[in-house]
C-alpha cells in the first residue's frame, strides 16, 4: 500500500458575481487529479505558475478545502478534519515552504520556530526540547548560536534549512516542499537540495517535491507528474519523463531547460522554437474542446500520459518500433 | 526520533548546557532592552517619560492625603483668590475651592478614566479585530455587521442619554459607558491587519505544526501587529483624556462634586473667568498639553523600537 493515495482531488474557488452575489462560476484551480506516493521516495510535482501544483500540495498537508475527491493515509481520509485530527496527521506530514522569510514568524527566536511542533505533538521537558532543536539544527548544518535569534538574521540558504529543520522535527513520513528552494540563488539552491536529500536517507522521509525548475526535479525525483491547468497530463519514472516524453506540453517543458554549453546555442536555440511550432500547429490534438487535459491513458506499466485515445494508440506503437 | 537524531548528529546531553552559554552569548537582545536603548537615544521622549511616571505617581499618592468632600466645601470667603494669597499656591474658583488641590485629584480621575477606558476598549477591540480578521468567512461578516450598527449609533448623544438615564453614576459606571463605544476604532484597524497577516506563510506553518486557533491568534498574529497596537493605544490614551474631559466640560461628564481636569477646563465657560480670573482654568489645560505630547512621544520611541529599519538607538 502506498503511503498516500490521492484520489480525482478537485479544489475549486467560487466566483461570485451579479447583484445577489451568487456563486456564478469556478476555478477549478485542481481538476480530479490522481497520484500515490510511496514510502521513502520523492515524487516530484512540476508545472508552470497557475497549475494548481501548490494548491495539491496545500490539500495534502491539509491546509486547504478540498472540494471533492480523497486523500488517504492509513486508510482513512484525511480531507475530513476529525480524521486528521484523530490520526495526529501533522506528526506525519509536515511542510517546507517557498518564502523562508514569511514562513518564519520574524518575532519569534529560532528556538521556538523549531520547538513549535514539538511542544503540539511531543511533550518533552525543557532540556529534552532544547536538545532536540539542537541537534537538529546541528542536521542541517547550523551553529548552536542561531537558538536565540530571530529569523531576519540569516541569509536566504540559512532561513530555508530552518524551515527543513522545523519540519523534520517531529520525524514526519512525509514533507510536502512546495518550491523549496526556487526563491534561492543556484549555489544555495544545491545546498540546501543536498541537506534536504541528505534528511532523507539518513530519516527515510518521502517528498512531494513541488517545482517548476525541471532541473531541480531531475536531481531529486524518481517519480514525477507533469501538471498544466488543473489536471495532469503526464505521470512517469525520471526516464520515461526525461527520455521518452509523450505530451507536447512536456516537451515545451523540457526544451525550456536552459543549457550552459555555449558552444551549440544557436542549436538549442533552434531546437527550442521547434518545439514551439510544434506546440502551436498540434495544441488542439492534445488537449479537448475546452483546453484542459484529456484523462490519463497508460502507456507502459510506469507512464501515463493525458492524451484522446487514437493519438495515444498511434504514438504507443511508434514507441515500440523506436524501442 | 530520539535515536534516529542521535546517531546523526554530533550533539549529545552532554554538550547542552555549553552550547545554551554559547547560545545566550550570542542571543538578540530582549525588546525590552531595545526599548531602553531606544529612549537613552532620543532625551525628549526620555523627558517625556520621566514627566508621565512622575506626574501619575505623584497624582496617585497625593490625592490619597486630600479630603475630596472637605475640599468641595463651597467657601465664599476665598471667592477667586489669586494665586499665592490666603495659602492658596494656584489660587481658589468661585466656589473659594483650591484649584492646586482639584487639580490634583481632578487629574487622578481623568488619568484613571483614560486609563481604564483604553485598557477596556483596546483590549476589546483588539480581539474583536484578531477574531474577525482570521477566521474570515461567515464569523467575519457577523462580526462586521455587529461592528456597523455600532457604528450608525450617535455616541454623543448615545452617552449624555445613558448618563442622564442612570443615576448616581460615578467614575467606574462613565468608563464602562465610554467603553461600550469606543473600541470600533481599534477593531477596524487591527482587523485590516490581520486579514492581511493570517494569508502569510508562518500562520500556515502554525497550522501545520498542530498550534491551535486561539494560540495561532494570540501568540503568533498579534506580536507581529504589536507596533500598530501600541501606536493605536498610546493615541487613543491621549484621545481618551480628550473623551472625558470634554463631555465634563459640556456637563455630561462626571458629577460636580467630583472634580476631573474636564469640570476645571468648564470654568473657562465663564467670560470673566477667561479675562480676569485665568488660574481657574488655565493649569488644567496646560496640564492635558504636557500629558498628551509626552505620550504620544513615548509611543512613537516604542513603535521605532519595534520596528528595526526607524530605530535611532545603537542596539546592544
Amino acid at each position: 500500500m502506498s503511503l498516500i493515495e490521492i484520489k480525482d482531488l478537485k479544489v475549486h474557488y467560487p466566483i461570485r458575481s451579479g447583484f445577489w452575489n451568487r456563486v456564478t462560476d469556478s476555478v477549478k484551480a485542481v481538476d480530479g487529479i490522481s497520484f500515490d506516493i510511496e514510502a521513502g521516495e520523492t515524487y516530484g510535482l512540476v508545472g508552470e505558475s497557475g497549475s494548481g501544483k501548490s494548491t495539491t500540495g496545500k490539500s495534502v498537508v491539509g491546509l486547504e478545502k478540498v472540494t471533492s475527491g480523497s486523500i488517504m493515509y492509513k486508510g482513512k481520509d484525511i480531507t475530513k478534519k476529525s480524521n486528521r485530527k484523530s490520526l495526529d496527521y501533522n506528526h506525519d506530514v509536515q511542510m517546507i515552504f517557498q518564502d523562508s522569510l514569511s514562513s518564519l514568524n520574524p518575532r519569534k527566536r529560532i528556538e521556538d520556530i523549531i520547538a513549535e511542533p514539538l511542544r503540539n505533538f511531543e511533550h518533552l521537558s525543557k532540556d529534552e526540547e532544547k536538545l532536540r532543536v539542537l541537534q537538529l539544527l546541528d542536521i542541517v548544518g547550523l551553529d548552536a548560536d542561531a537558538l536565540y535569534k530571530y529569523p531576519h538574521q540569516f541569509s536566504g540558504g540559512q532561513r530555508q534549512r530552518i524551515g527543513v529543520a522545523r519540519a523534520v522535527a517531529t520525524n514526519p513520513k512525509l514533507i510536502i516542499a512546495d518550491e523549496p528552494v526556487s526563491a534561492l540563488d543556484l549555489s544555495v539552491q544545491a545546498q540546501v537540495l543536498n541537506f534536504m536529500k541528505k534528511i532523507q536517507r539518513e530519516f527515510g522521509i518521502s517528498y512531494l517535491f513541488i517545482s517548476h525548475d525541471l532541473g531541480v526535479v531531475r536531481h531529486m525525483c524518481n517519480n514525477i507528474a507533469i501538471m498544466n491547468n488543473g489536471r495532469l497530463v503526464e505521470i512517469g519514472t525520471r526516464e520515461d519523463i526525461y527520455n521518452h516524453p509523450m505530451h507536447i506540453y512536456t516537451k515545451r517543458l523540457l526544451a525550456a531547460i536552459p543549457e550552459t554549453n555555449v558552444s551549440r546555442r544557436a542549436e538549442h536555440r533552434a531546437n527550442r522554437l521547434k518545439v514551439e511550432e510544434v506546440y502551436r500547429e498540434q495544441q488542439d490534438k492534445y488537449y479537448d474542446k475546452d483546453g484542459l487535459a484529456y484523462p490519463l491513458v497508460q502507456i507502459t506499466p510506469t507512464h501515463s500520459v493525458a492524451l484522446p485515445e487514437d493519438l495515444a494508440e498511434q504514438l504507443k506503437h511508434e514507441g515500440e518500433v523506436q524501442a | 526520533m530520539e535515536e534516529n537524531l542521535n546517531r546523526h548528529s554530533k550533539i549529545s546531553a552532554a554538550d547542552l548546557e555549553r552550547l545554551s552559554k554559547e547560545a545566550k552569548g550570542e542571543a538578540t537582545p530582549s525588546s525590552a532592552k531595545i526599548i531602553w536603548s531606544e529612549f537613552k537615544a532620543d532625551k525628549p521622549a526620555m523627558a517625556a517619560l520621566i514627566i508621565i511616571i512622575v506626574f501619575i505617581l505623584f497624582v496617585m499618592i497625593a490625592s490619597l492625603f486630600i479630603n475630596t468632600p472637605k475640599m468641595m466645601e463651597t467657601d465664599i470667603m476665598n471667592y477667586n483668590s489669586a494665586p499665592g494669597t490666603n495659602g492658596f499656591l494656584l489660587g481658589a474658583d468661585t466656589g473659594g475651592r483650591s484649584i492646586g488641590q482639584q487639580l490634583i485629584v481632578g487629574a487622578r480621575n481623568s488619568i484613571g478614566i483614560a486609563i481604564g477606558l483604553t485598557v477596556i476598549s483596546s483590549t476589546f477591540g483588539i480581539c474583536w479585530g484578531l477574531i474577525s480578521g482570521y477566521f474570515n468567512g461567515y464569523i467575519d461578516w457577523g462580526m462586521q455587521r455587529v461592528y456597523d450598527f455600532m457604528m450608525m449609533l450617535p455616541m454623543t448623544m448615545m452617552i449624555i442619554v445613558l448618563v442622564t438615564i442612570i443615576k448616581d453614576y460615578n467614575a467606574v459606571t462613565l468608563t464602562l459607558i465610554f467603553s461600550i463605544f469606543y473600541w470600533e476604532g481599534t477593531s477596524r484597524l487591527i482587523r485590516s491587519r490581520t486579514l492581511s497577516e493570517s494569508e502569510k506563510d508562518y500562520v500556515a506553518a502554525a497550522k501545520t505544526s498542530g498550534t491551535s486557533n486561539f494560540k495561532i491568534i494570540f501568540k503568533e498574529i498579534m506580536p507581529n501587529i504589536s507596533s500598530l497596537i501600541i501606536v493605536d493605544t498610546t493615541l487613543s490614551f491621549a484621545e481618551n483624556i480628550g473623551v472625558e474631559t470634554g463631555l465634563s466640560y459640556l456637563g455630561f461628564g462626571l458629577p460636580m462634586q467630583t472634580p476631573s481636569l474636564g469640570t476645571l477646563i468648564a470654568n473657562a465657560n465663564d467670560p470673566n473667568n477667561i479675562t480676569q480670573y485665568w488660574w481657574t482654568w488655565l493649569p488644567a489645560a496646560l496640564l492635558i498639553i504636557i500629558l498628551c505630547l509626552s505620550i504620544s512621544y513615548v509611543g512613537q520611541v516604542v513603535r521605532r523600537s519595534a520596528d528595526a529599519s526607524q530605530r535611532h538607538g545603537i542596539d546592544a
